[in-house]
């Protein structure tokens, strides 16, 4: 017998393929529960190579799912719970519509509830996986932690997520992990970094809500999504909470002495709400001891030297960074939004308080003495202290990213501010030119040497001197060293150039091992790094010719103006003498 | 049958019993009976009893206040109304003393088993029954109560980190191990999700965009945005320039007179024409447009000759390519040369394309009939920028962010809302809705000087 014929797209990418609407018959899903599968799994449309093929040569654009990907939800228990819902939401319905009150308490006191404890697990193999993809989950959170009770957005979900947020941020307060801030139109960027996972997020301002319009966004896929978001947050929050030794959910320490507290609570979780969102009051430990301090070892890496160099400062920079604000008490006043401000500062160590009246958690008073800065964000106080400085709350966001305490005096009430920049550029692109006023704005160092270079042009005349004994005394020396004896044996001296000429080869080397793959990206990063340094060697020479002009500018200047201002004096004089010679000759008429 | 009244009675006979019983008048004697039995059935009259049967002195006041709802409550626990009916109303007595009635569950019972019963719950001795359902109340509770405390206490990558990163412990191990604690490790099919992995989750922001930039970095941002704005403006009068003003605009009736020429093009409209065509046909024999093709013969000389100019060109052809092959010997070198442009124009292409590849994977798909298009860029502008975080102008929306981003990843496909056209109702009003009643129903004629 002849074989069957091969019918079409039973192999190949057609096979591979199959329409959304397929995939909903297949697994006998509504369009919204099989939305929410997705999202829940993580399962996306595909873009195939060959739509015409994919599409079993129907014509239009339609959605495409990958067919293991759908066989991989099909094996999803989940789905018989999306299918209980189902049922169970005609079943209310139908008590409903008949009022049977009674029967329709009853089921919905034994709603169904779908857990997604599995999926965390199952999408997140390790505990590092789902750090790394925390970005996403930090802002969805934050934002809707904002949100009153929408369509589609349940109160419930709201308040979770308002709860879970802030036990994230005391993780991070305990963990010292904040590294990088930056306050943008949008809202505050904030980056840590957890077991070396850079996490970054965005928190909105703290302004009323502001309505969305629907055109816009799908509030339904959104809340989908932070639904399964809020579930991630709470077991990352558990698991960092128990790395931390901490306790999880969190308590404090007053709540493990009843007899301080003078009432009984009337309701516990409240209570621990309120603390938790003062981000004020620290969480009790389940070990008490002081942390370890990890030291990097000083091993010779040879190659490595500069990459390990860099890292030690960086490790070195980050260990300053922790302990920023130790030591210091500040207050905030009201017109300053208190949240991300308490976060930034307990997070390196300082302490925080503000009006008792503002938000409960405030520990001190505006009247403590011990207070060392006011955060202000209004133009003038009436009453101030001397003892403290009145800052603006930029202060703080510029410390944190400079990591380094900045000079205060730019900061002064009523100051206007320097330029907030942005911590997040990239660092192969700062060997561009940056002028030195601007240079001096966040470094200090270049502030002193700026000042060190001044200083220098004035003492040229004192060192040429210097010079000249020191050369007188050394001509001594090598006489008294002439006489015959017995001399150590040297060690030779490599050349210096031998050196770096290797490692310069080497350097080469290496350059030519680059995949060929990433050749060209390399070459163009390189050339592009070059320009940028040619132009900012260009303009620094161009300043510098500049500033000497200007310098000898001001030389003759000053020479000049002394000149004018004897003259004016001089005829300031005869005026003044000619004036009273004529007074007395009137006198005298 | 009543007699009319003012009929004078006949003599009837009251001879048989029968007969008697039918025309004597037992009215009163009924009526008496009558009023008996409603005195049995209601109680005595209230004109015979005294008034300290009939009311009370109310001396006390009610013990409790009972509230809206507690008297609601009460109510709802009487018998409900529907049943009255069925009740006895009456006070007169059941005639029959021994009425044979079915007994209830409880009455049939055996008393020594009842007794026995009883005792054994208070012992404690419980039904099978009664204590599964005890047992299942109390596992729902619990059950409900753990739901409501099980939210995040566990570890669940805890297990991972036991069994999971030992490297020296056997799958097979680790399979057998897991199976006893009901938490298999699932092996999940290590699948290439669709998403772009070329965008990061949140883009680093502009330095422009923060609220208190530098000159500099908010000028960058301005730039982009203008030149942005500016390519947007350049397409837009392109498309204008291409389309709309490709086309004039003409009035309505021009156009209709316009297209009605057009339309009329070849249809002989006019009379005068027609004539004269009818003219001309009449004047000439008639010819087909296609006249009959004729099938002619080659003759046998003319077959020859076709044959014979076939055979030379095909022996031109070979001979042509006989000395193709020697030449081409000589040409040795040119043709290596060519083979390897045409080698090297092909790996130009095939990187070219490789190139090509490679951009578009880390662009956007499109995942639906929709296109990504990249969201406008959030900036605000110089007059805008007050300098303190106190008078800070937020722009842009975070949650519209969030979802470009994730259309941008590949994860969501790009959708339109879907605006459903309401079908169009025919309203109108229903005669006698705005009717004045007066009017039409009453008739009443209201005039001023009615009143």
């Amino acid at each position: 017998m002849v074989s069957n014929r091969k019918k079409k797209y039973s192999t190949g990418e057609g096979a591979q393929f199959i329409s959304r609407k397929a995939a909903l018959k297949k697994l006998q899903l509504s369009l919204n529960d099989f939305r929410r599968l997705c999202i829940i799994k993580g399962i996306y449309p595909r873009e195939p190579r060959n739509r015409k093929r994919a599409q079993k040569g129907v014509p239009g654009i339609k959605m495409l799912y990958h067919i293991k990907d759908i066989q991989f939800l099909m094996h999803e228990p989940i789905i018989w719970k999306l299918r209980e819902y189902k049922i169970f939401n005609r079943k209310v319905g139908r008590a409903k519509a008949v009022k049977d009150f009674k029967a329709m308490r009853r089921y919905l006191e034994n709603h169904p509830t779908l857990k997604l404890d599995h999926i965390v697990k199952e999408r997140y193999p390790s505990f590092i996986d789902a750090l790394r993809d925390l970005d996403d989950c930090l802002t969805l959170c934050f934002l809707f932690s904002t949100f009153p009770s929408l369509p589609h957005i349940p109160r419930s979900q709201s308040d979770l997520c308002r709860r879970l947020t802030m036990e994230f941020l005391h993780a991070i307060i305990e963990a010292k992990a904040l590294r990088k801030v930056f306050i943008s139109i949008k809202g505050y960027y904030y980056q840590a970094e957890i077991k070396g996972q850079t996490i970054t997020w965005i928190v909105p301002h703290h302004f009323s809500f502001e309505p969305q319009s629907k055109a816009e966004v799908d509030f339904k896929i959104m809340s989908t999504f932070v639904e399964f978001y809020t579930i991630m947050l709470g077991f990352v929050n558990f698991r960092l909470y128990h790395t931390l030794n901490l306790f999880y959910p969190p308590k404090f320490a007053i709540m493990d002495n009843p007899n301080e507290g003078e009432k009984a609570l009337a309701d516990e979780n409240i209570f621990v709400a309120e603390r938790v969102a003062a981000l004020n009051i620290p969480l009790s430990k389940t070990v008490l001891g002081g942390e370890e301090e990890t030291e990097i070892d000083n091993f010779d890496m040879g190659e490595n030297a500069e990459a390990t160099e860099e890292a030690r400062k960086e490790i070195e920079s980050i260990k300053v960074l922790k302990t920023l604000f130790n030591g210091m008490k500040f207050y905030l006043n009201r017109e300053v939004p208190r949240e991300p401000l308490v976060f930034i500062i307990r997070c390196f160590g300082g302490e925080v308080s503000w009006d008792k009246s503002l938000f409960i958690g405030a520990t001190f008073a505006e009247t403590d003495e011990s207070i060392t800065h006011q955060i202000v964000d209004r133009p003038s106080m009436e009453k101030k202290y001397i003892s403290r400085y009145y800052i603006q709350p930029q202060w703080i966001f510029d410390c944190v990213n400079t990591r380094n305490l900045l000079p205060v005096s730019k900061y002064f009430m009523g100051e206007i501010l320097p330029p907030h920049l942005s911590p997040f550029v990239d660092k192969e692109r700062d060997e561009s030119y940056v002028p030195p006023e601007e240079r001096a704005l966040y470094d200090q160092d270049a502030v002193e040497q700026m000042h060190k270079e001044e200083s220098e042009d004035e003492s040229d005349n004192v060192e040429d001197l210097n010079e000249e004994t020191e050369v007188d005394v050394k001509m001594l020396e090598d006489n008294n060293k002439l006489k015959l004896g017995v001399k150590a044996g040297e060690i030779e001296k490599e050349a210096p150039w031998v050196k770096k000429r290797e490692e310069r080869q080497e350097y080469k080397l290496r350059e030519k091992m680059i995949k060929k793959k990433h050749r060209n990206l390399y070459k163009s990063m390189m050339n592009a790094k070059r320009e940028r340094g040619k132009e900012a060697w260009l303009l620094n020479k161009k300043r510098k010719l500049h500033d000497q002009k200007e310098k000898v500018k001001n030389k003759s200047k000053k020479k000049l103006t002394i000149k004018q201002i004897i003259i004016q004096l001089f005829f300031i004089y005869l005026f003044q003498s000619l004036v009273s010679i004529f007074f007395i000759r009137n006198n005298q008429i | 049958m009543i007699p009319p009244l003012n009929e004078k009675k006949k003599r009837v006979s009251k001879k048989n019993k029968s007969s008697w019983r039918k025309h004597i008048d037992t009215k009163d004697v009924d009526d008496f009976l009558e009023e008996q039995r409603l005195e049995q059935r209601l109680g005595e009259p209230f004109a015979i009893l005294k008034d300290e049967q009939l009311f009370t002195v109310d001396t006390a006041p009610n013990e409790k206040q009972l509230s809206a709802k507690e008297k609601k409550r009460l109510r709802l626990l009487a018998p409900p109304k529907c049943f009255s009916m069925l009740e006895s109303h009456s006070k007169v007595p059941d005639p029959i003393t021994k009425r044979n009635r079915v007994r209830t569950k409880e009455e049939r019972k055996c008393p020594i088993l009842k007794r026995k019963e009883i005792e054994r719950k208070r012992n404690g001795i419980l039904k099978y029954r009664e204590k599964q359902r005890i047992d299942d109340k109390k596992k729902h509770d619990e059950k409900l109560k753990e739901a409501e405390n099980d939210e995040f206490s566990k570890d669940i990558w805890e297990i991972e980190d036991k069994l999971g990163g030992d490297e020296w412990i056997d799958k097979v191990t680790k399979r057998h191990t897991l199976r006893g604690t009901g938490k298999l490790n699932k092996i999940i099919p290590r699948m290439q999700t669709g998403k772009n992995k070329h965008v990061s989750n949140i883009e680093t922001p502009h330095p422009g965009i923060s609220y208190n930039p530098s000159f500099k970095d908010h000028n960058d941002l301005l730039v982009d945005i203008a030149e942005k704005e500016a390519k947007i403006i350049k397409e837009e009068k392109h498309l204008n320039r291409v389309t709309k003003d490709v086309f004039k605009r003409v009035a309505a009736e021009e156009n209709s007179a316009s297209w009605l020429k057009e339309m009329s093009q070849g249809l002989p409209n006019d009379e005068d024409h027609n004539e004269e065509i009818e003219e001309d046909l009449s004047g000439k024999p008639y010819k087909s447009v296609n006249p009959p093709v004729e099938n002619k013969k080659k003759t046998e000389k003319q077959r020859r000759k076709q044959k014979e100019q076939i055979l030379l060109k095909e022996s031109r052809l070979l001979a042509k390519q006989e000395k193709k092959k020697t030449v081409d010997l000589h040409k040795l070198k040119l043709i290596k040369a060519q083979i390897e442009n045409r080698e090297k124009k092909l790996q130009k292409q095939k990187q070219r394309k490789e190139k090509l590849k490679m951009f578009k994977s880390k662009e956007p798909k499109q995942l639906g009939r929709l296109k990504y298009e990249e969201p406008d860029m959030v900036f605000s502008m110089r007059e805008d920028l007050t300098g303190n975080l106190r008078n800070l102008r937020t722009q842009g929306s975070l949650l519209t962010d969030r979802f470009r981003s994730l259309q941008k990843r590949n994860i969501l496909a790009v959708t339109a809302r879907q605006n459903h056209k309401k079908a169009k109702v025919k309203k109108f009003v229903k005669p006698g809705f705005n009717d004045n009643w007066k009017k039409s129903v009453a008739n009443i004629n209201i005039s001023p000087t009615m009143k």
